[in-house]
């Protein structure tokens, strides 16, 4: 006589939602806290390289009341340092974590979990974005005591903060993607990210340029969200708000389709 | 029956020379691998900050000490990157050999304490000055700047890249961990070097900051450089001489005495 075996139960595979909430969560929060466990470096000391700047203006040239486009000094070079800040971190988290994974060969555990490729590349660009605006709140908040920056417009701020965050978070993990390297990154940093933080009007009114870089500023993105910051703080903007907000939007969506693709097709990462 | 002579041990003389070329040259070498990074970013990190300057205030700019700004600003900025380098050069060296445990490979050959300290501080002082070459000439493309004393220009640049060397290698030898240098690069090095006088005259700091600045290394070797590009200097430049040697000497015996007692490199 046979015993007929009963219908096995064997393991289900654990269903999802449209979105795995759980991993996404955990690839966020795993990007975010290594942002706030090295605290010392991601947010104070760039509240710290910050107000160096700040301070070397203000002693070199701030005494005798200088203005910049209208401004109080201070006030014009503040919101610029705080959008630059918030470029800089964005940009470095964006990429140090993706080149740390791969140099170390740890990338395969965020491939293997069961993430689609827009919540992989989503929690990893969305940690970014938060760990920059955290770092720019922190600048903000060392900024205070000595300036005043009580926001002009609150949702222009956030929205052009965000957007630079967003922008610089999806170029850091492309350029993760990209390097082989320490160095590809370095380069990237130091040959590209950095110039355009601090060249497009950080410091120093556009009207101050030559013709033609006041003719190439208007398609440089780091601009607008410069100039997006500023106005947000202080009401005064040097180019077009709605330009700006149309051209960042758009160069968001084709940075993070081409993040997408690459990111799906495992350019870099599983060959 | 010949007598068989063991082995007899080499003798280096006073100073293991052969040993401390090698030290250096790997120290040298550590650097020149990767040129992109220690000499092209320099030169384009500078160039931007000059950029930042020259937009923003060089066309109102007045005179500083006697000239234009941005002949004012541009001494400041070459020994601002001399400086960072040096300290960086000796600082990652011993830094990454700790971390990676390849330290035992400096601590095993037979070199003494003065004999590590100076190859690896050597291998800084170069990286400094190769760095102040190379950004010096570009410099002065696009700012006409005339030499007004040679001799001040060597002494400050090799003095300040010696005292910066030796500090990263101090910093090298205490840190246990990268974030630890990171602090002290930004919250102790960077603000010297830019509050001392780089970007503006000390003479327009408040009262007690003045005081404060001719107390400050970083202060008389910006100064004494740039004394012997524009001829004009802030401080007392004897005062310079005298502050950097006794600074330079007292680093040099720290930094012997921590190699001799082996402090967190053979515990």
């Amino acid at each position: 006589m046979t015993v007929s075996p009963g219908p096995l139960s064997g393991p289900t595979p654990r269903p999802f939602g449209l979105v795995n909430w759980i991993g996404v969560g955990a690839l966020f929060w795993r990007g975010l806290s290594r942002i706030l466990k090295d605290y010392r470096d991601t947010l104070l000391g760039m509240a710290a390289s910050s107000l160096l700047f700040l301070a070397v203006f203000h002693f070199a040239f701030g005494a005798d009341g200088a203005q910049m486009a209208g401004l109080p000094m201070l006030r014009f070079l503040a919101p610029g340092l705080i959008a630059a800040a918030i470029c800089q971190q964005a940009f470095d988290a964006g990429s140090v974590m993706l080149v740390f994974d791969k140099m170390e060969g740890i990338f395969a555990d965020v491939l293997m979990a069961p993430l689609t490729t827009a919540e992989r590349g989503g929690a990893m660009v969305l940690a970014a974005t938060a760990g920059a605006l955290l770092s720019g709140a922190t600048v903000l908040a060392a900024f205070l005591p000595f300036v005043p920056l009580a926001p002009a417009a609150p949702v222009a701020l956030l929205f052009f903060a965000t957007a630079g965050a967003l922008m610089h978070g999806l170029l850091g993990t492309l350029v993760g993607l990209w390097a082989r390297r320490w160095d590809h990154y370095q380069a990237a940093a130091t040959f590209v990210v950095m110039p355009l933080a601090y060249l497009s009007g950080a410091f120093y009114s556009i009207e101050s340029l030559p013709p033609i870089g006041q003719w190439l500023v208007r398609f440089n993105p780091v601009f607008y969200v410069i100039d997006g910051v500023r106005y947000g703080f202080t009401g005064h903007a040097e180019g077009s708000g709605a330009v700006g907000a149309v051209f960042l939007l758009a160069v968001n969506a084709a940075l993070w389709f081409t993040l997408h693709r690459l990111l799906g097709r495992g350019w870099r990462t599983k060959s | 029956m010949t007598p068989v002579r063991p082995p007899a041990p080499r003798v280096p003389g006073a100073v293991n020379w052969l040993g401390l070329w090698t030290l250096y040259v790997k120290e040298v070498r550590r650097f020149a691998k990767v040129g992109t990074q220690t000499v092209l970013a320099p030169l384009v990190t500078t160039l931007i900050f000059l950029g930042i300057f020259a937009f923003a205030f060089g066309s109102r700019a007045g005179a500083v000490g006697g000239v234009p700004y941005l002949q004012f600003l541009v001494p400041g900025l070459v020994m601002m990157a001399m400086v960072q380098n040096a300290f960086a050069n000796t600082a990652s060296s011993v830094m990454i050999s700790k971390i990676q445990g390849s330290i035992v490979d400096l601590l095993m050959p037979p070199l003494g304490p003065g004999e590590l300290a100076l190859g690896i501080a050597a291998g800084g002082v170069t990286r400094g000055l190769v760095v102040g070459l190379a950004i010096m000439p570009i410099l002065a493309i696009v700012v006409p700047t005339a030499i007004h004393d040679f001799g001040f220009i060597l002494f400050h640049a090799v003095a300040a890249s010696l005292m910066l060397s030796l500090l990263g290698l101090i910093g090298g030898i205490w840190a246990d961990k990268f974030d630890h240098m990171a602090a002290i690069t930004n919250f102790i090095i960077t603000p010297l070097a830019f509050l001392s006088g780089t970007f503006y005259s000390v003479e327009r700091l408040p009262k007690a900051l003045v005081v404060v600045a001719h107390l400050d290394p970083f202060f008389y070797m910006i100064d004494g450089f740039r004394y012997g590009f524009i001829g004009h200097a802030d401080g007392s430049l004897g005062a310079g001489l005298v502050v950097l040697t006794v600074a330079n000497a007292g680093l040099w015996w720290f930094a012997y005495r921590l190699f001799a007692i082996g402090y967190k490199l053979k515990a």
